[in-house]
């Protein structure tokens, strides 16, 4: 049992990084993975449709800590080892790909039938449809949700520690158990989280403040 | 939390899942390779804890860094959580692991064990004002255990629904608990929870009687013979010639206690 030292502060800090960068991965990810799946679940097309509720429903239905377990030791069952990386990526991206794509499927459909049957009727194709006529009005009501779930997602990449990331949480965990301390470090480990996660929540309000704005009249 | 039994059954439907692997690893393998990559616990003091220059310290660190002298290649120590261990072997990420894994029939399914290396003490700890002799008494009362460790298993199996089990994430939060008086008392490794009672004194907490002494092995996969019976032999020597005593003398400040072999 030894104590609390300024190294320990800067340890703690250092795997702050990873959890910014696992934040990153995650967001990127997800949200490349949760935009095929967005305009899938309004789709035309019945089988693509289908493709995203199963999608959805496997991966909001079990644990993130189960889905990255099964990515990283599965692989090596079937004999493609994947490695962290490649397993946390694929692990956060389709996890968090399936509650964006949920999410954006309903900012979506918020966007009243008569938009996109006016946009039709002026010989607008799929793509200009979507990105200039229903994407600036989705954008509106998906930002709310969008950061709730991203900052929620910050604190999920704790569970990469099964993979073997040792991210902040398992950093904290980690000294707990040397020093004995666990007021002062989870305090601190919690300080850190909300440092990156307030100005998030401060961003996305000003977004919406602004996109509003745009729509007064 | 039942995530943590859900992956502990993971854990084993994998040990059993790979039990036919390519081919077996061998020492000579490892000694033309130059380097053993060696799965360590860093979250159990004194067997693996983060030094102050926050590295890798410990009793099951210095017998690593001892196999790994003996064996001549170097060492790659590499971290991992008591329920990510058997994976992490099974799957080889890591070439054997010295985590104070303790031997037990059970676990012998997935892997494979060497002759013990280490004991642990597993105290009951409570307040001076309770009478706590035997695990009889704990009937009834609250029982902080961190969770899915032996001390977990034993006290579930032999008092069953006559206990209140408290099972918590880390040892720190166990000793914690019964600080705190969330709990009546607690099962956890004697030597750590004398030195935490000492250091932080509270309503006045003592040891009341020893659960058990578990004998720890150094794990390897199942199809591991050939390495199994160097470690086996390192085991054997180091405990002879009294290296492993000094390791033991220096975190546990005592002998190193007796250690039956199979």
């Amino acid at each position: 049992m030894r104590s609390f030292n300024a190294g320990d502060l800067l340890y703690l800090l250092l795997a702050a990084r990873w959890t910014v960068l696992l934040s990153l991965i995650a967001f990127a990810g997800g949200g490349l993975v949760g935009l095929i799946i967005a305009l899938m679940r309004v789709a035309q097309a019945r089988a693509a449709r289908w493709f995203a509720i199963g999608f959805i429903r496997v991966f909001q239905g079990t644990p993130l800590l189960l889905q990255l377990f099964l990515v990283f030791f599965g692989g090596d069952l079937i004999g493609v080892p994947l490695g962290a990386w490649l397993s946390v990526i694929l692990g956060l991206s389709l996890n968090a790909g399936a509650f964006l794509g949920e999410i954006w499927r309903g900012s979506i459909q918020a966007v009243p039938n008569g938009q996109i049957e006016a946009a039709r009727a002026l010989g607008l194709h799929y793509g200009h449809r979507m990105l200039r006529v229903v994407a600036p009005q989705a954008l509106r009501t998906a930002i709310p949700p969008t950061v709730g779930f991203l900052v929620n997602l910050i604190k999920s990449t704790s569970l990469a520690a099964i993979i073997g990331f040792v991210e902040l949480t398992r950093a904290g965990q980690q000294l707990n158990n040397a020093t004995f301390r666990p007021f002062l470090i989870f305090g601190l480990v919690a300080s850190v989280y909300f440092v990156m996660c307030w100005p998030l929540t401060i961003a996305a309000s000003r977004l919406e403040r602004r996109l509003a704005l745009a729509y007064q009249r | 939390m039942r995530i943590w039994s859900l992956v502990a059954v993971l854990a084993l439907a994998l040990g059993l899942a790979s039990a036919t692997p390519g081919k077996a690893q061998t020492v000579d393998e490892i000694i033309s390779r130059g380097s053993i990559n060696i799965g360590v616990l860093v979250d159990l003091p004194p067997y693996g804890i983060l030094d102050a220059q926050q590295e890798p310290d410990g009793y099951d660190i210095e017998v690593a860094k001892l196999l790994g002298k003996y064996l001549g290649v170097k060492v790659n120590l590499v971290q991992l959580t008591s329920p990510n261990r058997i994976p992490f072997l099974v799957t080889n990420k890591v070439d054997l692991i010295v985590a104070t894994l303790g031997v037990t029939p059970e676990r012998a399914k997935q892997v494979l064990f060497s002759i013990p290396y280490s004991a642990i003490e597993n105290v009951i700890f409570g307040p001076k004002d309770k009478a706590i002799k035997s695990i009889s008494d704990l009937k009834g009362l609250r029982v902080g255990v961190p969770r899915g460790t032996v001390q977990d298993v034993i006290l579930t199996s032999t008092l069953g629904n006559d206990v209140k089990m408290a099972r918590f994430d880390d040892d720190p939060s166990t000793y914690q608990a019964l600080l705190t008086g969330q709990v009546d008392a607690i099962a956890e490794t004697g030597l750590t929870g004398d030195e935490f009672y000492a250091k932080n004194p509270g309503p006045g907490i003592e040891r009341k009687f020893i659960l058990l002494q578990q004998p720890n092995g150094i794990t390897m996969r199942k199809d591991q013979w050939n390495l199994h019976q160097w470690v086996n032999t390192f085991v054997y020597f180091v405990k002879n010639n009294g290296e492993l005593n000094t390791i033991h003398e220096k975190w546990f400040h005592k002998p190193l206690p007796n250690l039956p072999t199979f």
